[in-house]
């Protein structure tokens, strides 16, 4: 008898899209963000550079993918606009919608529609080895708000949860690989808003005298799992960046009390609407703030590390 | 002991004897000049190119100017320094800080380009604002539209004092977009020795604007205050 095995299709996201479903249906996520930091790209035609440089490379075909999977319904406008541009070019792309008020029944449906655009559910004990990698993506975070991990490998090993490098025992591989360290941490920082757009962000800071011990953004990437899709929708439904402004503040006052933070870092890009949310964390979160807004990625500019370094000093003195 | 502010126009120096502010200023090229016979370990730099000089400690333009500021006006709420290349407004009761450093529009540079458009020296724009009867409104806040609007002015029939006049507000208001709440703002930085800018944001703000005798050395100063 002979077997035919389906080609593993490569399904471009944007984050979050769960990348349990993406692996147990047999195929391989790429979160088209990941590549973003290194490129050197100028996009034409940009407002935030994270979504016009994937749209741009993936209609270059710089970025290769089979499919496409953008988060559209609470997230991001701007991706919902470059990822309907992006599928202009003829990959078949699906847009994913979390719910604003967190109904699990609607997020099911978002699954089941997702999973059907993805063929089937193929591979479920891949469920339960995304929850075990989790579990040590907490152990990393946990580790790195000790101390005990550098901010910038944390960084590095958390925000690649999105997709978990395309491959689950690779993946396993690297992050079991990180080294322990003991860095003396004395003004710890959380990083809240979008990740930073520059690669060697976290370095910086730390070399500026600001440990980050805390990314919102991939944090919320080994907090959702799930051994099935009822048990996906309820976890993801959770979701704090698609949720209401005062849950999402809610989950931080939490979270920043718990990580002993001396100050926050709230970082957004340029023409990003998460901006909006810089006023009303300020009344919100009782910790000194400082802002940053990115645009092109790269290396850390020069003003930007002014101004880390103000805030450094400002926290020196508080 | 010394603060030592290379920025990207002009460096200055700052010393305290017998309690008495002692500062020299001259250009960025010349900074060597300030530090002839100093030890470097007698140092603390700031501004731009506090890296590229010698040190033995250094401090941000942001943490320098709130030092230096608390030496005139202790209960100062807001502080602005208004440079060549930047402007940074500092809320001192709040801790937070906000830098322009993308668009020239409300920085020195800005009036520099007013000044060139006239082939005038920048210091002489004070003094021809306070010539204007009429103030034209200049309502453009990007730096290059503002000079077409500026154009268009004159060709309207505004004198060139009324036009500087104009381009003093939209200027200030630009910065007033910057400003913060607070009873009490200290200007600072090269640019603030004009005084019809200065008029223009008392105007706007109509708040209590205070500025130092010697506004542009008052980085130099604090980084020598906080370590001292
Ligand atoms: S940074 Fe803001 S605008 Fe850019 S992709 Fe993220 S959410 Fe969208």
């Amino acid at each position: 008898m002979q077997v035919y095995l389906k080609p593993v299709k490569k399904i471009g996201i944007t984050a979050l899209v769960p990348p349990e479903l993406i692996f147990a249906c047999g195929q391989e996520p790429f979160d088209v963000n990941n590549v973003i930091p290194a490129s050197r790209s100028y996009p034409v035609n940009k407002l935030c550079a994270w979504t016009a440089i994937w749209k741009e490379m993936i209609t270059k075909g710089e970025i290769r993918i089979d499919s496409f999977i953008v988060v559209a319904g609470g997230d991001c406008h701007n991706a919902l606009v470059d990822g309907q541009k992006a599928s202009r070019s003829g990959i078949p792309t699906h847009f994913f919608f979390y719910p604003f008020d967190g109904d699990p029944q609607y997020m099911e449906s978002e699954l089941y529609d997702l999973s059907y655009f993805l063929g089937s559910i193929q591979k479920p004990e891949l469920f339960k080895e995304i929850i075990e990698l989790k579990k040590i993506g907490k152990k990393i975070d946990k580790k790195r708000s000790a101390g005990k991990i550098s901010p910038g490998e944390a960084f590095r090993s958390l925000i690649s949860f999105s997709d978990l490098c395309g491959d689950i025992n690779k993946f396993r591989k690297d992050i079991a690989s990180i080294k322990e360290i003991k860095i003396h941490m004395n003004n710890r920082v959380a990083m809240i808003g979008v990740p930073p757009i520059y690669h060697d962000f976290h370095e910086i800071a730390q070399s500026l005298g600001l440990h980050i011990v805390f990314d919102e953004l991939p944090s919320e990437f080994i907090r959702h799992t799930g051994k099935d899709i009822k048990s996906l929708a309820r976890d993801y439904c959770d979701y704090t960046f698609a949720r209401p402004l005062d849950l999402r503040i809610e989950f931080l006052q939490k979270e920043l009390e718990r990580r002993k933070i001396d100050g926050i870092i709230h970082y957004t890009q340029f023409s990003c609407h998460h901006m909006l949310e810089d006023e009303v964390f300020r009344e919100e979160l009782d910790f000194p703030i400082l802002t940053i807004q990115g645009d092109l990625p790269g290396k850390t500019p020069q003003q930007i590390k002014l101004r880390l370094e103000a805030f450094r000093e400002m926290l020196d003195r508080t | 002991m010394i603060g030592l502010d290379v920025g990207s126009t002009t460096a200055k120096m700052v010393k305290i004897t017998d309690g008495e502010v002692i500062f020299r200023i001259t250009g960025t090229h010349n900074w060597k000049d300030l530090i002839r016979g100093i030890k470097d370990d007698e140092i603390i730099s700031t501004g731009y190119f506090k890296n590229s000089v010698p040190h033995k400690a250094t401090l941000t333009e942001i943490t320098a100017a709130r030092y230096g500021v608390k030496h005139y006006f202790p209960y100062a709420d807001v502080i602005v320094d208004i440079g060549g290349q930047d402007t940074k407004v500092i809320d001192i009761r709040k801790n937070n800080f906000v830098i322009n450093d993308k668009c020239s529009a409300g920085t020195g540079a800005f009036l520099e380009f007013v000044a060139n458009y006239f082939k005038i020296e920048l210091k002489d724009l004070g003094l021809l604002h306070s010539r204007a009867k009429r103030i034209p409104d200049i309502n453009n806040t990007c730096g290059v539209f503002a000079i077409s609007e500026m154009i268009s002015q004159l060709v309207a029939g505004f004198s060139k004092e009324e036009v500087i006049a104009g381009m003093h507000y939209a200027f200030a208001r630009r910065i007033s977009f910057m400003i913060p709440e607070g009873e009490t703002i200290v200007l600072i930085g090269g640019t603030v020795k004009n005084e019809g800018m200065v008029s223009a944001l008392r105007d706007i703000l109509q708040k209590k604007v205070l500025i130092p005798r010697e506004p542009q050395i008052i980085n130099a100063l604090g980084a020598l205050k906080y370590y001292s």
